[in-house]
């Protein structure tokens, strides 16, 4: 009986060496990864930082009040989020989108692919500096250190002020800032953080809601595109039959 | 109070995983229909299939279906092969709130799924995460 205990014992510890908790490489992102559900405070969390949303300045509050959102509760059929139309979803919106994205890394750069619209973000690892007056770029301008062997640090801006910080319709400026922390704990696992700092928009600092990244070896990463011409073809055959509004019941 | 706590758990899923981007859908229904596939459009963000369905008076309608990207799909199993013209299949779907014949099946609402006349199913657990894993 002991010894089967003993052997018990010994199996669980077995378990807890599994490959996922050797040491975490050393000043590496590489490799595709999956952002994991949170625990989301609202429905205007939707592909969003999450989090508690600051109070909005008056121009953040005139934007908010023009955009249509499909989520949230001011949510409505027939909305106008961008990305309805193809419009590009914009950074940090996108790297809430359910679909893994991957890192690789080159001399210069540490590159984010994502799956939606094939999008590569470039953040410099060369240690330039941000630019003073950014052009307002759909992904901004990003460059990134790494602050000790496990924590890559990425400072940006020069974001266009038309992509929304996630489907609930909130608004950011040109000259939002934003900090993201990819500190990796372990082989599979990066702990995320985020904070936005856009005084033109909002009225303290937006600190996003913590998030996990987990290690994704069998998935890759397709090219997906958002092309006009198909989402039109949606739009006409499903979106706008679903919006209408009829004053019926669902089917049964 | 099993029964409630798994209600609760695909409710509180499907919101945090909906991202299809309309309200239009009941996404606390789960309906099941049987028609004949018309069309399977494999595009990206939304693939569609489009079906002929018998309604109770015998009238054929012609449903259109959202659901996932290639990308989630292929993750959960699918190709663009996956569904044709002529099969028949059973959906478990999440109905248009207007009652038009449009909805939405998807990793956004689980337990949406294909079922085809040999018994086969589709769903969208992405194959590609190990389970196994901590």
């Amino acid at each position: 009986m002991r010894i089967l205990i003993l052997f018990l014992l010994l199996s669980s510890f077995a378990d807890a060496q599994a490959p996922s908790k050797e040491n975490a490489p050393r000043r590496d992102l590489s490799g595709v990864w999956g952002i994991q559900a949170a625990r989301e405070t609202s429905a205007d969390d939707k592909q969003s930082p999450g989090g508690e949303i600051p109070p909005l300045t008056t121009w953040a509050k005139a934007r908010y009040d023009l955009q249509k959102p499909g989520y949230g509760k001011r949510a409505a059929p027939g909305g106008n989020d961008p990305i309805l139309q193809c419009d590009p979803m914009g950074f940090p919106r996108i790297l809430y989108f359910p679909t893994p994205f991957e890192f690789a890394q080159i001399s210069n750069r540490v590159l984010q692919m994502f799956e939606r619209d094939h999008v590569v973000r470039e953040i410099w690892t060369d240690g330039r500096a941000l630019p003073a007056d950014p052009d307002p770029l759909w992904y901004g301008y990003s460059t990134g250190q790494w602050v000790d062997d496990t924590t890559f640090v990425v400072d940006s801006t020069g974001y266009d002020d038309r992509t929304w910080l996630g489907a609930a319709g909130f608004p950011h400026s040109e000259t939002m800032r934003l900090e993201e922390r990819y500190q990796r704990m372990d082989r599979d696992t990066i702990n995320f953080t985020l904070r936005i700092d856009d005084p033109q928009a909002y009225a303290k600092p937006w600190i996003a809601l913590p998030r996990v990244l987990k290690l994704r070896p069998r998935a890759e990463i397709r090219q997906g595109y958002c092309v006009a011409s198909e989402e039109q073809s949606f739009t006409k055959r499903i979106r706008e039959p679903g919006a209408l509004d009829t004053g019926a019941a669902p089917r049964k | 109070m099993k029964k409630f706590a798994l209600l609760a758990l695909l409710l509180s899923t499907a919101v945090l995983f909906a991202h299809h981007g309309n309200t239009a859908y009941d996404e606390t229904a789960r309906v099941r229909i049987k028609g004949t596939v018309t069309e399977f459009i494999w595009t990206n963000p939304h693939s569609q299939i489009y079906l002929d369905v018998k309604d109770s008076s015998g009238k054929v309608v012609n449903w259109g279906v959202e659901t996932n990207s290639p990308g989630i799909l292929t993750r959960a199993g699918w190709t663009r092969r996956s569904i044709k013209a002529g099969d028949e299949v059973t959906l478990i779907l999440c109905p248009a709130k207007n009652g038009q014949p449009v909805a939405y099946i998807g990793s956004g609402d689980p337990g949406t799924k294909v079922i085809f006349a040999d018994g086969r199913e589709l769903d969208f657990t992405d194959k590609t995460i190990d389970k196994t894993a901590p």
